[in-house]
This record gives structure tokens, C-alpha cells and sequence, in this order.
């Protein structure tokens, strides 16, 4: 522990720090919970495909406080726990005065945790309306940022084909505490014909998922979420780590494969252990990852290829082997592939160039993977990470982990189960219209896209 | 509900405070009645739990030695704190005579021996009982930045007193019944048991100190008992889970006393009792997941 | 109706020296680690399987039931039967020949076969003097009968009993008994050294191959044998000073096993069950025997195995060219080379009450991943250490290779089994 961080702790230290601001973050809302006040549901321009799917999802909803009056601001009388408004008929510049004049009574309303969801459709015809799409993604990254107390709001880009069926995992998994580390994301659903069913507790149930790097952190909370959601779990990591693995493995009911994942025969491995057992793959997560962090000017070879090879090439080696049909054991029609990126890759952070390259590359490999996999019904996303607090963000020099942890819409890192709730989210079957997507799991960091 | 804690300062120690000069300090009488606790916090950052240390536990404790730790060893590396809260110049509730009257805690999560824990612990919730005040140490166990066990632990100090009407408290039920199991406990428990919970207090291990708080013998640690019960249901738990002890009544050494569970469809009800089954010294109960 | 018994697979602990990373752990603690990695590795949890057998050879009073109390603590069903076996050294193996008979009758489908020994938390006992002392006051049933049972006790019997490893009818411990054997047999240092440096080379190369990661998980820490000496060699091995056989004896502390920590166990079931249950298919145990030697009459204390390999092969039609591999239990790299030369002697084999001489080997088949003394020698986890291994090697060589076991044990025993690639 560095002087600095010593004296950040001490209560010298607590009380500057409380002066300049830094506040005790709020404690987020979590797991398959709802938001405790109404659901308020905005349509705007007679969109239905929110109202059909807050209706599978068995919730409520209210009709919005619309701030219409031009001398007194509208209020809702107690605090609301969501609006979701459905802008996916929204294409005019004239028509996002309807969009303020509901979300600002709801912002002020809005319950800690709760959730401002927009939804809108990802292609429109004609300039002001392409125009219009771009601005409401300004719009939500903004309204992120406002919110306080942990709530957050997200964008959702419904395909004009899609019907509530598809959209149903998507507002349940934004609406509930799964989703408290997701701020100010915008991603695509898409057209995939599911049929109109309420979400279900266990999606996951009987189906065989393999986690990489799943003995610790990250990566046992993947684990464990995915367990609870009725996974048979392939726990993998590398042999030194076999110990925690044996125990992530006896708790959730799965198995433990030591092996590490850039042998060249680390797919066939997997697919053999998933075989053996009689068994195929419905979903991968590849979450083992290293860092090997130095500015470029101080990174060699080795650490340069050493991150590349775990974090993106054994990925792809291991795909290649699970994709292929005479695979027994490999990954079945319909299956799921969840890489994890990082808002490093995307956004650059200095001392990571090998690490960035790596996780940019996992978006790209995702985005790549979807069209060509869309005829087996296999999906390919990837979750960005932000500051998660785990062993390998212990790492980072205390000053910087500060300000990364408190730099973001939620002031306060994430937690690994929020990583993983994401992914559980990724890999449920009804998720089946959302595929080359990244979602970050950032707390809408404020570097970066 | 989600909600904001209270901002609290935090004292922040690189190491467990030594607990034998904490005692000593606590043995010199205080002035005033009226009970008043320090609000700060007290923390520990990446503590590193020593193996050799946790065999030891777990043999005084009956536990198997495995990667996963039990949830009062954790209690056990966050006493230390509760002392040098107990025992603060801001603290007016005595350690030495405080009574541990009844515990909670939560493992969130299965704990690797091999993980480092931030522990943190802070005095709250000081309110009036018939026979003096009550006081809550609440203790966190962060890894990985993840809460990953929690517990509070309810003194009762007589010495002290808190103005207001005493609440209430619901007791564990309690049915006298034949024991399903006998544990013999030895003379020298006590001191077995001091030495991996380094629990310095006297009144454990020395016939003269039990005497000068009105025991005639040693009586062995309420939390022993506690890791002893949880032990016996070794594997009848998730990994995740929540427990919550009642100490009704110490237990002299040595001394056989009886133990019982059933399974309720929400819960295990655990009772150590009296050979026969009819006096209880300890109600436990346990459920599977955190609440 | 008989069950072909499978081996499906194993775990173990990482082995450790007396002393040393598994100091701390108990035998209940390391039977309890190593069934849960074996759980953990065919996903087990909450199974209820047919019978655990296991045992250690030096135990204390209150493991009486040992292996029953690991079951409890692990992620096994709790109805899991389990019972506490003991053969000296030969219990790991004499484990799996037990569970493989009981699947082979049908009054099992699965059990899992083990041995644990920890060394450094070795029972230490009271004197008998003393113990007869306590046990008559104990029974004593007035104050003076039990003040006078008491006062028999003596200064010298407080002294307290560690252990011996001596053969209570020779009083000559197993080093000393193979240190005679080794001169009989005119077995030279030389050999001894290559054996034992062989050893470490080859159990360091299998590790760095990946060859354990599906039968060793780590404990306490601990992730690969901590005895292993990737780096010893015959020149070092031969710096070494003698320590049985007196000043010109040829065993050193190199080519004899060190005391050891650690756990094995091995999951066996029927093939019916096995294939049912969607778990790999190793071998088959084929056979297995026992025999013994007469030690005090001055027979060679660990050759009892050699008597054992002649029954079992002359009953099964089998010689030893017919083996794609074999395992010898490196007890000493001399108990390797005599085994070795015994099974060459028409006058030894002859001498057994065998035909004749059992033949030669090629040593490129003997001991492929190492053996006990570079990986450690757990008493009685070595046997269900060596199973799991083996099974594993012949599976990779395809179906109907054969591989022999060949384990000493204490008072002259020896066990021997045939395991076949299915």
C-alpha cells in the first residue's frame, strides 16, 4: 500500500476527500429484481412493441407526466421506478420535443436505481430522420450522465420486423437489477422470430456452458450466475488454479477441465471433455484473460504476443474446432459465443496497447462472427468490461484506480456479477436477436466511444 | 431498497491490531454512563490469511481443511477490530464485560484460504436493553472488491446505559428434547482454541479471571460453539448462506453438552444444549442463500 | 453374471515431502480434497456412488472411519458407503481390487478406490506401559484401586511412541530389509542413481506435457509434486553418502522415496454404468493378486510381488512380452532392479513354486511417467495414484493394450494387477 493510499484513508484523508466531493457511491440495485416504483410506459407516435413486450414480461405500466404546460413544470406525486418510451415512430426533429417533455418529469422522479429506456428503430428512411436516430443516442448518453443514485439509461435499437418476442429478454434483463452496471448503451435487437413468451427464471436450464477463466473472479461469478440460471457449467482454467476450480465446480453442480486455453489442441480438449459426457456445447464464454501492461516503448515481443494469444488468438482457435460440425461435442445450432472485450480496447488506455489490441480485436472478431454464423442460429456478442473491482484491478496504482473506479455515471466500480449478469443475459435463448453486439459493462465510463 | 450508507470515516490499519494491550486498557474503569461508541470505521486492506493458522482453527473447530473457509474464521480475522473499536478512548461500553449475546452473518460466497480480504468493521446501532445497552459490530469482508461475507455481532454491556424504552427480541424458539449428538468438551478448550483465535480474553482460559466475572470455571468462547455448530452441518449448506446464533448461556469447561439440528423446508435449527436436552446455551439457525 | 470394472478416471493431491507444503493438512483433510477434485472432475456432486474405499497407513485412533468421515465432507452424496481398508503400502491398490470385485458381482455400479498417508501429521502414541496404566484405572471402580493402577506408572514410560517403520518381527526397518536385498542381489549404485534420476526426468516431463492436468488438482496451494527434481542427475544422485546399508551401502536418501504427504483416489464403475452416466472409459481391471514371502525366515522382505505376477500371469496365459507398459513401485530404485532381476532368475521363479523365469523387459515400457520417487510415495496413496495413471497411458495406446502393476508392501506382501485399455 502506497503513502498515497494510505492517507486517502485516513480520516484526514476521508474528510478532504468528502469536501472535494467524493461522495460514498450509491449502493446499485442487483439480480432478478424490479424496480420497486410504477413502470411508466411513453409511447410516442403509437410504437406498440414496448407495451407488447412490458406485457409478456407481466408488468404494469403507468401513463407518463407529460411537462406540456409552458409555465408550470409538471412532477409526478411519488418516485417511479422506469419510464420507457417508444420512440421507434419518432423521426422528426419537432417530434423530440414530445421525447423531453416526458423524460423530464420522469428524471426528476426517477427512484435510485430505476431506469430511463428508449426505444427506437436503428434504420429510418431520409435525412432528418437518420439525423433524428443519431440525436437520440446523444440524448441517452446525456440523460446517463444526469441521473444520479444509480440510475441509469440505456437506448435500445429495435429492427422495424422485430416483435415483442424478441425484444422480451432484452427490456426485462435493462428493467431488472441485472443490469446496474449498464449506463448509457445503445445496442441493436433484431428480427428473429421468437415467439411471444414471458421471460423465464432458469433460460439457461440443462444447457451445457463452458467458462474460461473460471476459477476466480470474474470468471466464478460467471459461473455462478449462469449456474442459477439453470447452466451445466464446463468450469475451465489453467491447472495451477485447479484447487479454486474444483470448488467453483463442486458448488455449481458442473465440471472442471484444467487446461490451458493456448495448447493447440485446447478446443478439442473441450469439445472432447463435453463429448465424453455425452454431450454438446450450447455456449461459450471466453473470459480468461492476462495483462502484461507497459507503454509501447517498453513493450517487447513477448509481452506483445503473450496477451494477443490468450486474449484473442486462443479464442479463435478454440472456435474454429467448437464451430466445426464434425466436432463432437462442439457447439450446437443455436448456440451462444460471448467474448469479453474492455472499454480499454475500445477507448485506448495508456500501458495497454498489446491489451487493447487484444480486446478491440474480441469486438471485431464478434461483429465478424454474427453474419456468418446467422444461418446456424449462433450468436456472437461480447460484454466490455469497465472498472470491475477484482484481483487484476488491484493491480493498478492506487491514484489511477481512484479515478478510473469513480470515473463513470455510477461513481463506483462494478462488481463480477455484473459482468456476468450481462453475459447471462447474451447467452439466453430468447436473446436470439441480438448477435454481433458489444455491451459495456462501464457505468457509462467517460472515456471512450 | 436501494440506499446510500452513511458516510463514515475510515481509520485504516495495515495490520490486525494486537488485542493483549486492547484488554489491558479496558480493565481501567470509566467514567460516565451514558454510552457512547466512536462512528468511525476500522479497516483492513488485502489481509492475507495464514494457512498454518487456519488448520489449526479448523482442527480446534472440527472443520476439514479445504480451499473454502468457514464463515467464522472470517468473524475470527475481523475480531481484532472489534477490540480496538471496544476499547477506543471515543468507546464508553467496556470491552472486558461486554457479553456477546448474539451473532449474524452472511458468506456471499464461497472464500478462498488463498484470497486476500479487505476487512472492515464499525460500531452501530447502540440502544437501550433492561440490564444496560446494546451495541451492533457490524464487520465486511471485501474480495475483489466483491462483499463476499458480512456479520453483526450484538454486545450487551451492563456497565452502561442508553436512555429510551428497551425493544422487544424475539429468541430463537427453543424445544427441549433428547440430543442427537454429544461433544466433549475438554478443560483445556479454552486455551486450545485461544491459540488460532487469539482471543486473548481471560475469562477463557483462567479459573482466577472466570471467577471475577461471577463463573466458577473457564467458559469455553461463544463463537467456538458457533464454528463448532456450523461445522456439524458441514455440507448440509450452500456455499451461500446466512446464520444467525442466540447465546443464551455460557458454557463451563469441561463439559459434555448435547447437540441437535432439524430441518425445517426454510432452515436448520441447530440447538447445544445441556447433556439432557432441557437447558440451551446456544440457538443457531441457518439458511441456505444470502438474504 | 459377471461386470466388466472400468477405470474412468482419477485425482490426487500434489505429493509433498514430511514436512513440508501439506504439513498442515490431515489425512481426513487430503482424502477429503482429493475426492472433491474427483468429484469436481466428472461432475459428481451431490452422486450417490456405490462405495468409497480407501485407507492410510498411519492413522490415528479417531480416524477409525476415515474414509466414511472424507465422504461426509465432500460434495458426495452423504449416502455414499465408504470403507476404511488397509494393506501397508499395496492399500491403494488393494483398494481398487476390492471396489473392481464388488462392480465385477454386480453389487456395485461405481465406487471410487483411494489412499491417503500424511507423514507429517503421523500419530503419536503413549507408551504400553502407560496405556495399560490408564486403561486399568480407567476401569478402576473405586478411588484406591485407581490410585494404585496409576502408581505403576513410570518416569520413562511418558516418553512418547512416534511411529516406527521398522517389520515388528525382524526389528529392521524397509530400508535396512532392501539394503540386504540390494547386496544379495548385487545390485550396483550405478543402476540405482539411473532409476531414480529416470524417474524425476520423466515425471517432469509428463507434468510440463500437460499429462496431469486431468489427475492432479492442487491443494493448499501446492500445484505440482513438490518432491520433483526436474533437474537432478545421475552425478548429482551420486554425491549422495549411503544411508541404509552402512558406510559401503549403495541406497542413499536419492534413490529411496522420501516420507511423504498426500492423497489419490480413483473412480472405477461398470462399463454399463460408466457409458450411462456419459464418463470416459479407460481400461479394464483384468485381474489382480496377492501373495507374500516368509520375511523372517530371511526371504526377500519386498519381493512379494514377484510370486504375485507368476500366479496371476500362468492363470491368465500371459507373459511378460504381452504388456504394452508397466509400473513398478519405486519403493527404492533397488526393490525396481531386484524385481527386475527376480523376474529374470529361472532359479528364484522356480524357487516361488513358479515354472520358470517370467522373462525380460524392455525399459522403455517400465515406469513411462515416473514413479514414487520423484513424485513421493504416500503409503497408501501410491497404488491409486499409479491406476488412474496407467489406465490413462493405455487408453492413449488404443484398445487391448495391457499394462502391469507390481507394488511391495510391508511384512513380504506384494500386489500385482492387469488393467487393459478399452
Amino acid at each position: 500500500m502506497g503513502v498515497l493510499e494510505k492517507a486517502f484513508y485516513s480520516p484526514a484523508g476521508k474528510a478532504l476527500s468528502a469536501k472535494a466531493g467524493l461522495k460514498e457511491p450509491p449502493r446499485l440495485r442487483r439480480g432478478r429484481t424490479w424496480p420497486q416504483g410504477a413502470i411508466v410506459l411513453a409511447s410516442l407516435g403509437g410504437g406498440t412493441v414496448a407495451a407488447d413486450a412490458l406485457s409478456l414480461l407481466g408488468r404494469a405500466t403507468e401513463a407518463p407526466v407529460v411537462d406540456d404546460q409552458p409555465d408550470t413544470p409538471a412532477g409526478y406525486g411519488s418516485r417511479i421506478g422506469a419510464l420507457v418510451v417508444d420512440a421507434t415512430e419518432l423521426t422528426t426533429i419537432a417530434g423530440l420535443e414530445d421525447l423531453r417533455a416526458v423524460l423530464r418529469p420522469a428524471v426528476r422522479a426517477i427512484e435510485p436505481s430505476g431506469r430511463i429506456v428508449i426505444l427506437a428503430r436503428a434504420e429510418q428512411d431520409g435525412w432528418e430522420a437518420k439525423a433524428v436516430t443519431r440525436a437520440l443516442d446523444g440524448i441517452n448518453r446525456t440523460v446517463g450522465k444526469e441521473l444520479r443514485k444509480g440510475a441509469t439509461a440505456t437506448l435500445l435499437y429495435v429492427d422495424a420486423d422485430a416483435a415483442s418476442g424478441d425484444l422480451v429478454s432484452t427490456l426485462g434483463f435493462v428493467l431488472q437489477g441485472r443490469s446496474a452496471f449498464v449506463d448509457g448503451q445503445a445496442w441493436r435487437v433484431s428480427a428473429a422470430a421468437q415467439r411471444p413468451q414471458a421471460m423465464e427464471d432458469r433460460p439457461l436450464d440443462g444447457r451445457v456452458i463452458v467458462v474460461t477463466g473460471a476459477a476466480r473472479g470474474i470468471g466464478a461469478a460467471i459461473a455462478r450466475t449462469l449456474a442459477r440460471d439453470g447452466a451445466s457449467i464446463v468450469a475451465v482454467d489453467i491447472p495451477p488454479a485447479g484447487e479454486s476450480l474444483a470448488a467453483v465446480a463442486n458448488e455449481v453442480g458442473g465440471t472442471a477441465l484444467q487446461l490451458d486455453i493456448t495448447a493447440a489442441d485446447a478446443g478439442a480438449t473441450i469439445a472432447a471433455h463435453v463429448a465424453g459426457r455425452g454431450e454438446s456445447i450450447y455456449g461459450i464464454v471466453h473470459n480468461a484473460g492476462i495483462t502484461r501492461d507497459k507503454m509501447l516503448v517498453n513493450t517487447d515481443a513477448s509481452r506483445w504476443g503473450s496477451v494477443l494469444d490468450v486474449n484473442l488468438a486462443a479464442q479463435i482457435r478454440m472456435n474454429e474446432v467448437l464451430l466445426d460440425p464434425t466436432t463432437p461435442g462442439g457447439i450446437t445450432d443455436g448456440g451462444r459465443i460471448v467474448g469479453i472485450a474492455s472499454t480499454s480496447g475500445l477507448a485506448g488506455n495508456k500501458g495497454q496497447t498489446n491489451y487493447a489490441a487484444s480486446k478491440a480485436g474480441v469486438a471485431g472478431l464478434v461483429a465478424a462472427m454474427a453474419p456468418d454464423l446467422a444461418s446456424r442460429s449462433i450468436t456472437t456478442n461480447a460484454v466490455a468490461p469497465g472498472f470491475i473491482e477484482t484481483d487484476m484491478t488491484a493491480r493498478i496504482p492506487f491514484v489511477q484506480r481512484e479515478v478510473f473506479r469513480r470515473s463513470n455515471s455510477l461513481s463506483q466500480g462494478g462488481h463480477p456479477e455484473d459482468v456476468a449478469e450481462a453475459i447471462g443475459y447474451l447467452l439466453d435463448p430468447r436473446s436470439q436477436g441480438v448477435t454481433g453486439q458489444v455491451v459495456r459493462v462501464c457505468g457509462q465510463n467517460l472515456v471512450g466511444a | 431498497m436501494a440506499g446510500t450508507e452513511p458516510a463514515r470515516t475510515v481509520e485504516h490499519l495495515s495490520e490486525s491490531p494486537g488485542m493483549g494491550a486492547a484488554f489491558a486498557r479496558a480493565l481501567i474503569p470509566r467514567r460516565g454512563d451514558t454510552a457512547r461508541i466512536p462512528d468511525r470505521a476500522v479497516t483492513i486492506h488485502g489481509h492475507r490469511q495464514d494457512l498454518a493458522r487456519l488448520a489449526e482453527y479448523s482442527r480446534v473447530c472440527e472443520f476439514t481443511l479445504r480451499h473454502s473457509v468457514p464463515a467464522t474464521w472470517i468473524h475470527v480475522l475481523t475480531f481484532p477490530l472489534h477490540v480496538h473499536l471496544l476499547s477506543d478512548a471515543e468507546s464508553s461500553v467496556p470491552l472486558v464485560g461486554a457479553v456477546h449475546v448474539s451473532n449474524d452473518m452472511t458468506m456471499h460466497r464461497a472464500v478462498g484460504a488463498d484470497e486476500a480480504l479487505d476487512l472492515t468493521v464499525h460500531l452501530e446501532n447502540l440502544r437501550p436493553h433492561r440490564r444496560g445497552a446494546l451495541v451492533d459490530l457490524v464487520g465486511q469482508a471485501h474480495a475483489d472488491g466483491e462483499l463476499v461475507w458480512d456479520g453483526v455481532s450484538t454486545y450487551l454491556s451492563s456497565s452502561v446505559s442508553v436512555p429510551g424504552d428497551p425493544e422487544g427480541r424475539d429468541r430463537t424458539p427453543f424445544e427441549a428434547g433428547t440430543p442427537h449428538g454429544l461433544w466433549r468438551l475438554p478443560a483445556d478448550l479454552g486455551r486450545r482454541y485461544r491459540r488460532a483465535s487469539k482471543d486473548p480474553n481471560p475469562i477463557h482460559t483462567s479459573r482466577l479471571a472466570a471467577k471475577a466475572f461471577g463463573f466458577p470455571r473457564p467458559i469455553i468462547h461463544g463463537m467456538w460453539t458457533h464454528a463448532r455448530a456450523l461445522a456439524a452441518l458441514e455440507g448440509r449448506l450452500a456455499d451461500a448462506f446466512s446464520v444467525h446464533v442466540d447465546f443464551v448461556k455460557p458454557i463451563l469447561l469441561p463439559r459434555t453438552v448435547g447437540f441437535t439440528s432439524t430441518a425445517t423446508e426454510r432452515s436448520l435449527d441447530v440447538a447445544v444444549t445441556s447433556r439432557d436436552g432441557a437447558t440451551p446455551f446456544l440457538l443457531m439457525r441457518a439458511k441456505d442463500g444470502s438474504p | 453374471m459377471t461386470h466388466n470394472a472400468v477405470v474412468v478416471g482419477g485425482n490426487r493431491t500434489p505429493f509433498a515431502k514430511a514436512g513440508g507444503p501439506l504439513a498442515q493438512a490431515s489425512n481426513h483433510d487430503l482424502l477429503t480434497a482429493a475426492l472433491d477434485g474427483l468429484v469436481a472432475r466428472y461432475g459428481l456432486a451431490g452422486t450417490r456412488i456405490g462405495e468409497v474405499a480407501a485407507g492410510a497407513v498411519l492413522k490415528h485412533p479417531k480416524d477409525f472411519n476415515l474414509t466414511r468421515e472424507a465422504v461426509l465432507s465432500s460434495a458426495l452424496d452423504p449416502s455414499t458407503p465408504a470403507c476404511d481398508l488397509q494393506q501397508a503400502c499395496g492399500t491403494g491398490l488393494e483398494a481398487t481390487v476390492y471396489v473392481a470385485n464388488k462392480i465385477a458381482l454386480g453389487q456395485i455400479d461405481s465406487g471410487i478406490a483411494g489412499g491417503t498417508d500424511s507423514t507429517s501429521d503421523a500419530p503419536i502414541t503413549v507408551s504400553d506401559p502407560l496405556r495399560r496404566a490408564l486403561l486399568a484405572a480407567n476401569a478402576a471402580k473405586t478411588a484406591p484401586q485407581r490410585l494404585k493402577a496409576l502408581s505403576r506408572i513410570r518416569p520413562a514410560h511418558l516418553k512418547p511412541q512416534a511411529p516406527s517403520v521398522t517389520e515388528p518381527r525382524t526389528g529392521l526397518s524397509m530400508g535396512e530389509h532392501q539394503a540386504l536385498t540390494t547386496e544379495r542381489w548385487g545390485i550396483s549404485r550405478e543402476d540405482q542413481d539411473e532409476i531414480a534420476a529416470a524417474s524425476h526426468h520423466k515425471l517432469a516431463a509428463a507434468w510440463d506435457d500437460g499429462f496431469f492436468d486431468d489427475l492432479v488438482t492442487p491443494y493448499l496451494g501446492l500445484a505440482r509434486d513438490a518432491i520433483l527434481r526436474a533437474d537432478t542427475s545421475v552425478e548429482k544422485l551420486a554425491k549422495l553418502r549411503p544411508v541404509f546399508g552402512g558406510p559401503g551401502g549403495t541406497m542413499t536418501a536419492g534413490n529411496s522415496t522420501a516420507l511423504s504427504d498426500g492423497a489419490a483416489t480413483s473412480l472405477l464403475a461398470s462399463e454399463d454404468w460408466a457409458r450411462e452416466h456419459h464418463l470416459p472409459v479407460l481400461a479394464k481391471v483384468v485381474d489382480a493378486e496377492v501373495a507374500a514371502v516368509d520375511h523372517p525366515g530371511g526371504d526377500d522382505l519386498l519381493l512379494g510381488p514377484v510370486a504375485a505376477a507368476g500366479r496371476m500371469l500362468a492363470r491368465r496365459g500371459l507373459t511378460l512380452d504381452d504388456f504394452a507398459l508397466i509400473e513398478i513401485h519405486e519403493a527404492f530404485a533397488s526393490t525396481v532392479l531386484t524385481t527386475l532381476e527376480a523376474w529374470k532368475s529361472d532359479e528364484y521363479c522356480r524357487s516361488l513354486g513358479l515354472d520358470g523365469a517370467l522373462g525380460t523387459i524392455d525399459r522403455s515400457i517400465l515406469n513411462v511417467t515416473g514413479s514414487s520417487l520423484a513424485a513421493g510415495h504416500p503409503f497408501a496413496a501410491t497404488g491409486a495414484r499409479i491406476v488412474p495413471t496407467l489406465a490413462k497411458l493405455l487408453h492413449q495406446r488404443g484398445p487391448g493394450s495391457k499394462g502391469l502393476i507390481s507394488m511391495c508392501a510391508a511384512g513380504g506382501q506384494g500386489v500385482v494387477a492387469i488393467l487393459e485399455a478399452v
